[in-house]
């Protein structure tokens, strides 16, 4: 059984059908690039698998359990994490305060009115958390505020804090957006370097180098259809695709 | 701020604590000998220590969790008239009055928290100012036959704690003990995982929801906390003064917090505590000599929130960290950016993608 | 009671509610455009009042009438350009906090400059000899607020349809970036739609006066519901700013005619149950502050 399952996913806004009957399975241990044009859908598929946004039919099954009409927090909880197209941190917090709070929450759930606990027994949890930077290559920087981070070293943290969950699913929007060639190479190693811990991604992306280096399994959507699915040499010769494309993107 | 993105902040030494709430002690203990040297009258102290909790409660939530209320006067209210209530009708034990003037406060903020904390921001203030003077309207036309209507709750009895009747030295005295009480534990609450998380809320809300946080409970029970501590602030202003006047409701007390609030400093617990000291200082220096200390409070504020949104704190942070940066290297400052600069290869400015 | 006397009491629902309408008006027009929850706005319809008072006592009702917005318009650009523009960049709590601020010290000079008492401020003199309306009789200047707000909705509606900068105003109310991208100067427009709210507030003041208390409180005291006004009938949606006005005056008059003391919390326990049924409002569109 896939590690995720979505059946016949559908979300109308008001007149407008984002997502027409979507099927994605996605195999734990792979990388799943979901791509297409503008306006296909990507976005508000992500959305739904997330807990943003509730569908209007279908069905989504992660290791069998469901997670329609689940809250975000609680489909963290159950080992998805996402990662924002721009890159979503406490940017008045310290780096090694920002995955804390992160492994917090992997150690007392949703809530837990610890209030009066004590700071020195967050040390096994501290600990943690400067594992993760270190895993990110920003351990030199734990005890820095984020508000003055680079983009790509914002989006490092970010990781950094979906990791300390130590997650089975990582969903990524358009990780690479708006990096400098040099940031999309180092963010691109560290995806790899996270493939090679066994975790299944997720990945919306518009730049092909990136989708076709990283990707196991490619799903096309075109205004809210899957118009393909499967490994990436299949797709890069597929016509419906490059039909879709045109004027797009280049493969 | 400069000073955090160069200097690490360093690990904490385990003296700072005790030290820190030795101070403050001291501070409690001492001010009323203090404040005369300074213009004021020794009863002062105890009203600053008083609206000090409340200011404390206030940034609990406010400073912390950034959901600006403008009901905390509900809290503050209930809390002064249910002790004074009792206290004119039940008995005149101590105890009893200020836990159920607490109980009280606190069930009301479940309410209120509960239905003013699944909107944000704006919305958030609104309702909470709403519900605040609907209580003020509530205790002057309808539930008159309890609280006094226009004239308040007068005549309340002083109230005796084990034997010891509250006036006079005995009561700075007890106040002085809610008061430190209330900064040990809420520093207690803030250095906790709990108090991580609302520094979290206040950060970045969505981020924090979806890493698996449950972040309307975490709000509305800051919320909570933050009317108990109003509460009791309200139960002793009712004791000391045995008297609960009707603006105990109204939005120029909740008013009055927020102001202390923001000129003492948001978000850093001493802050408001200072800001509470500073207005009822003014206040009392000011309404002797002008009868428009009220305006002259509102431009402060202003002048507050304009130039210094972070308060008189903010304003000493500066000056010291102004003082450090001139002791500090310049070249040693150079060689930490460009470390970091040059490790992941982009420049620290901000690129957006549309 | 009979039927007469419930239809007038009605009718003075719509009165109330009118006054709440044109605040409310004002607050979700700067709200929806600017994204400022202006904590002034009670301010300024208090100097609106305040205007009126004075303005009528020396040369007659009329030239208030038509003084007053005018004057209000002035001041909105005023407090737009020379305060509330640098806080558009800042957190929503500073601009709250610096608007309340305002609103304060607006309340303190006017107590400064008039005394803390209230101030006689009498319509035209026609106005005061009840008429009859076929259903009993009647103060005519309540006809007459009632009729200002309705030209005035009409006016408003008509130029937000129908012009350009109605375009623009609305186009605004949905995507202020979008306008930036165009190239429209939003600056300018900004600073007209606050002067644009001030004038509505000023209205109110000078119509609404004479019926309120024209003291310092009324600011503040005519805010807190006209805030909920805003909040039921959906944040930055004027429909619904008017639904909800008529909905709270007419709570509060029938209020008055059952059981007078609920007359001041009323409002707020219809504003609860109706954000307990619609928490986003009556007409709240999603992805407003939410």
């Amino acid at each position: 059984m896939a590690l995720l399952e979505a059946s016949g996913v559908t979300k109308r806004f008001a007149g407008l059908t984002a997502l027409d009957h979507v099927d994605l399975q996605v195999e734990e241990g792979s990388v799943h690039s979901i791509i297409g044009p503008n306006g296909a859908g990507k976005s508000t598929l992500l959305n739904v698998l997330t807990g943003s946004i509730r569908p209007d039919g279908g069905t989504i099954l992660f290791d069998g359990q469901s997670l329609i009409s689940r809250p975000p927090y609680e489909i963290n909880q159950l080992g998805i994490a996402r990662v924002f197209q721009s890159p979503e941190i406490f940017p008045e917090l310290r780096l090694v305060d920002n995955v804390t709070i992160a492994a917090l929450a992997a150690r007392d759930g949703s809530f837990r009115l610890n209030a009066l606990q004590h700071p020195r027994r967050r040390g096994e949890v501290r600990d943690l958390a400067e594992e993760v930077l270190a895993d990110v290559g920003l351990k030199e920087y734990a005890r820095f505020v984020a508000k003055h981070l680079s983009r790509g070293d914002k989006r490092r943290l970010e990781l950094a804090i979906c990791l300390a969950h130590r997650p089975r699913l990582l969903l990524l929007d358009e990780p690479t957006a708006g990096m400098s060639h040099a940031e999309t190479h180092s963010t691109v190693e560290l995806l790899k370097k996270i493939s090679e811990m066994g975790m299944t991604k997720i990945i919306i992306e518009h730049d092909m180098d990136v989708v076709f280096t990283l990707s196991s399994r490619i799903t096309v959507l075109h205004q809210g259809r899957v118009i393909a699915d499967g490994a990436p040499e299949q797709i890069r010769g597929d016509e419906a695709v490059q039909e879709a494309y045109l004027g797009g993107a280049h493969l | 701020m400069i000073a955090h993105m160069l200097r690490p902040q360093s690990a904490e030494s385990p003296w700072r604590e005790p030290v820190i709430m030795a101070v403050v002690a001291v501070v409690m203990i001492t001010l009323p000998w203090i404040l005369p040297y300074v213009g004021g009258y020794p009863e002062l102290a105890t009203r600053i220590l008083i609206w000090g909790i409340f200011a404390l409660g206030f940034d609990l939530l406010v400073g912390f969790t950034g959901y600006l209320s403008f009901g905390h006067a509900a809290f503050w209210g209930i809390g002064a008239y249910c002790a004074g209530f009792y206290l004119l009708h039940g008995g005149m034990n101590a105890l009893p009055a200020i836990i159920i003037g607490v109980v009280a406060a606190t069930a009301i903020s479940v309410l209120l928290g509960y239905l003013a904390l699944r909107r944000y921001g704006i919305y958030f203030a609104i309702l909470t100012l709403a519900f605040a003077e609907m209580f003020y309207y509530a205790a002057l036309a309808p539930l008159q036959d309890w609280t006094g209507g226009d004239n308040g709750l007068t005549g309340i009895p002083t109230p005796v704690l084990a034997g010891i009747p509250l006036k006079g030295e005995v009561i700075h005295y007890f106040v002085v003990a809610c008061a430190f009480l209330a900064v040990y534990f809420a520093r207690r609450i803030v250095r906790s995982p709990f108090g991580l998380m609302l520094r979290a809320i206040k950060s970045n809300e969505t981020r924090l929801r979806f890493t698996g946080i449950n972040v309307y409970r975490y709000k509305v029970a800051a919320f909570v906390i933050s009317g108990l501590y109003s509460g009791l602030a309200g139960t002793l202003y009712a004791i000391y003064e045995t008297y609960v006047p009707t603006e105990s409701l109204h939005w120029v007390t909740s008013g009055k917090v927020v102001m202390m609030s923001v000129i003492g400093g948001l978000g850093t617990l001493f802050g408001p505590m200072v800001g509470a000291g500073v207005v009822l200082y003014l206040e009392d220096v000011l309404s002797a000599s002008t009868e428009q200390w009220l305006l002259i409070q509102g431009l402060i504020f202003m002048a507050f929130v304009v130039f210094l949104p972070g308060g008189v704190m903010e304003g000493l942070h500066r000056i010291l960290s102004w003082i450090a940066w001139r002791r500090t290297d310049l070249p040693e400052i150079e060689g930490r950016r460009q470390a970091r600069e040059g490790a992941h290869g982009a420049a620290p400015l901000q690129q957006r993608s549309r | 009671m009979t039927t007469g006397s419930l239809l007038l009491q009605l009718l003075t629902g719509l009165q109330f509610g009118a006054i709440y309408v044109l605040i409310a008006l004002g607050l979700t027009l700067i709200f929806g455009t600017l994204g400022v929850a202006n904590f002034a706005h009670g301010a300024l319809f208090m100097i609106g009042a305040y205007l009126g008072w004075l303005i009528s006592s020396a040369t007659g009702y009329w030239l208030a009438f038509v003084l007053v917005p005018l004057l209000l318009f002035a001041l909105g650009i005023v407090m737009e350009r020379g305060l509330v523009q640098f806080f558009y960049r800042r957190p929503v709590t500073d601009q709250i906090l610096v608007t309340f601020g305002l609103a304060l010290v607006l309340q303190e000079v006017v107590r400064w400059m008039f005394g803390g008492t209230t101030k006689p401020f009498p319509p035209p003199s026609w106005a005061l000899v009840p008429v009859n309306i076929g259903i009993g009789y009647y103060p005519p200047w309540r006809l007459v607020i009632i009729g200002v707000t309705i030209a005035i909705v009409v006016l408003l509606f008509l130029v937000l349809r129908y012009t350009r900068f109605g375009l623009v105003i609305r186009a605004g109310m949905r995507d202020p970036e979008m306008l930036r991208f165009l190239g429209i100067n939003v600056s300018n427009r900004f600073t007209f739609v606050f002067g644009l709210g001030a004038l509505l507030a000023g209205i109110a003041g000078v119509i609404g006066g004479p019926t309120t208390a024209v003291n310092p409180e009324i600011g503040m005291a005519m805010l807190v519901p006209s805030f909920l006004v805003v909040v039921i009938g959906g944040m930055g949606s004027l429909p619904g700013a008017i639904l909800a006005g008529i909905l709270m005056g007419e709570a509060v008059s029938l209020s008055v005619l059952i059981y007078p003391p609920i007359a001041q919390v009323i409002v707020y326990i219809v504003a609860a149950a109706v954000l307990l049924w619609r928490p986003r409002g009556l007409f709240g569109v999603k992805g407003v502050m939410e």
